[in-house]
């Protein structure tokens, strides 16, 4: 489904989605989303611990 | 009957053996950095143990968990924006046109004609979080996790990465300008990460217990032990660090710099190993502490690190010896001051990168650049300097205000006073063990010196 290429032959980049930069981009946000949903899981997480150790 | 031998089967031949050569070449160039990326792990290795043995007990994993996720979120910003950054930025702040960069460009990701955008990029990513680890140590048993996420976020990705672009890139400014030298990242990388964790402590406030009536007290390490096998683990994880900086051409240049003047792993081996040696007698001399001693060898490695390619290894020795005994006499300035950086992270990587600089103009001055660039001089390696700390100094203080003002840097007291381990990280480094903590400890305060 999301192979840029059909044969080998006169390849270069070759990855998953490699000619669609929208999808690319989407990836690159998805990416993004998870980063700051890591920290935002750990202020989360802070925020609780402390109130319980008040 | 064999092929007769003509003048065009034996060009055929040779253009054959001369696309297997390339090909090698190029695949050699991919295997040096892979090898020096992964060498680089050991830096990260090397900060866990290091800046977990230099906690207290009750705030080792969390001073672990913090070097964890450093690299975590390092590697996926710095492939996000990091290398954009450094490619669009080498003019100043006007950002040029590196869309190949971006991530959602078809030269970030897997390309059978394109052997090095993957390779550097690495290298770099690991530059990156090599920098954004350097905040780690001096932040520990107080700092938020989150806070230092987003502020190593920064640093790792974003801010050394635009100083690298200035200064460490064939094309940027500080070279074209000032004739910018700093093969080993002595400003790029140290100067930048010490001057902004400078900009942070200030905001962040010292340890509960480690000023009392403006007296500086020692808070000992749990595991002095830990602390120097991760310090030596840290100088391992440099020979990957500096073989990343120098450059692998193909064809017939061979090893150049960064900024394309010619030289080799052999300049680099000579200096780096006497510049480690000097920073190790240095700091043992004007300490006689093991922690000190221990991070004498990296002071060393910085304080020549910026002129790696071009000093006398007797010079680089000497210089390193030195600069052992002014990066204690920095770190017992800064304590005076009230500021409590817990490893030493403003004077080793801040202050002796920022004089690493300068000494390049003192020692090297004159030295000729390629390509129309100036010669290295005194005013451009200060000038230079005084602008790598700025960079670092300045986004350090203002993000870490902010997120103090948003009451969200710093650990509660009563987090710190338990332990950022039992509040927060849901883990005990040493369950079968009954360590108490203490504010004060009996261990006397070298670097307090007569005011202990």
């Amino acid at each position: 489904m999301g192979t840029s290429i059909t044969t080998w032959e006169g390849v270069s980049a070759y990855f998953t989605f490699a000619d669609s930069p929208i999808m690319l981009m989407l990836f690159a946000l998805g990416a993004a989303g998870i980063v700051i949903g890591l920290i935002a899981s750990i202020i989360k997480h802070e925020n609780e611990a402390f109130e319980d150790h008040k | 009957m064999d092929e007769a031998i003509t003048l065009e089967s034996l060009q055929a031949q040779l253009t054959a053996q001369q696309a297997t050569f390339e090909m090698h070449q190029s695949m050699n160039v991919e295997v040096f950095y892979w090898w020096c990326t992964a060498i680089m792990i050991m830096i990260h290795a090397g900060f866990l143990a290091y800046e977990m043995g230099a906690s207290r007990s009750k705030n080792a994993l969390a001073a672990g968990i913090k070097n964890i996720l450093a690299l975590a979120v390092i590697i996926p910003t710095f492939y996000l924006f990091g290398w954009w950054i450094y490619n669009a930025f080498p003019g100043g702040l006007i950002p040029t046109d590196a869309s190949a960069a971006l991530p959602w460009a078809a030269s970030m990701g897997p390309d059978v004609t394109d052997m090095g955008t993957g390779i550097f990029w690495a290298a770099f990513a690991l530059f990156g979080a090599t920098t954004g680890s350097i905040l780690s140590g001096a932040v520990i048993e107080r700092i938020r996790v989150s806070a230092f996420l987003i502020l190593t976020v920064f640093l790792g990705s974003a801010i050394w990465i635009l100083a690298g672009a200035w200064g460490w890139h064939p094309d940027g400014w500080l070279l074209t300008d000032l004739g910018y030298h700093d093969v080993g990242a002595s400003g790029v990388v140290h100067a930048v990460a010490g001057f902004f964790t400078l900009g942070v402590l200030i905001n962040l406030g010292a340890r509960k217990g480690k000023f009392i009536d403006g007296v500086a007290q020692t808070i000992a390490p749990h595991s002095l032990p830990m602390t120097l096998i991760g310090l030596m683990m840290i100088i391992f994880g440099f020979f990957g660090f500096l073989g990343g900086c120098i450059i692998f051409n193909g064809g017939e240049t061979g090893w150049t710099t960064i900024y394309n003047t010619p030289t080799n792993l052999s300049a680099f081996a000579f200096n780096t190993l006497m510049g480690f040696a000097g920073g190790i007698i240095g700091c043992y001399i004007a300490t006689r502490d093991p922690f000190w001693t221990m991070s004498g060898g990296l002071v060393g490695i910085i304080s020549v690190a910026a002129g790696l390619d071009l000093y006398s290894p007797s010079l680089a020795f000497m210089i390193a010896t030195c600069m052992g005994f002014a990066a204690v006499a920095f770190a017992k300035l800064l304590e005076k001051q009230g500021i409590d950086d817990a490893v030493g992270a403003v004077a080793v990587h801040g202050f002796t990168g920022f004089v690493a600089v300068i000494l390049v103009g003192v020692f090297a001055g004159g030295t000729p650049n390629v390509g129309g660039n100036p010669d290295i001089t005194l005013y451009g390696q200060t000038l230079s300097a005084v602008i790598m700390a700025a960079v670092g100094f300045l986004p350090g203080y203002a993000i870490s205000l902010v997120l103090k003002k948003a009451n969200a840097l710093r650990v509660p007291e009563a987090a710190e006073d338990l332990g950022i381990d039992e509040v927060e990280i849901l883990a005990k480094p040493y369950p079968e063990a009954n360590t108490p903590a203490s504010f004060e400890s009996e261990v006397p305060n070298k670097l307090a010196g007569d005011a202990a």
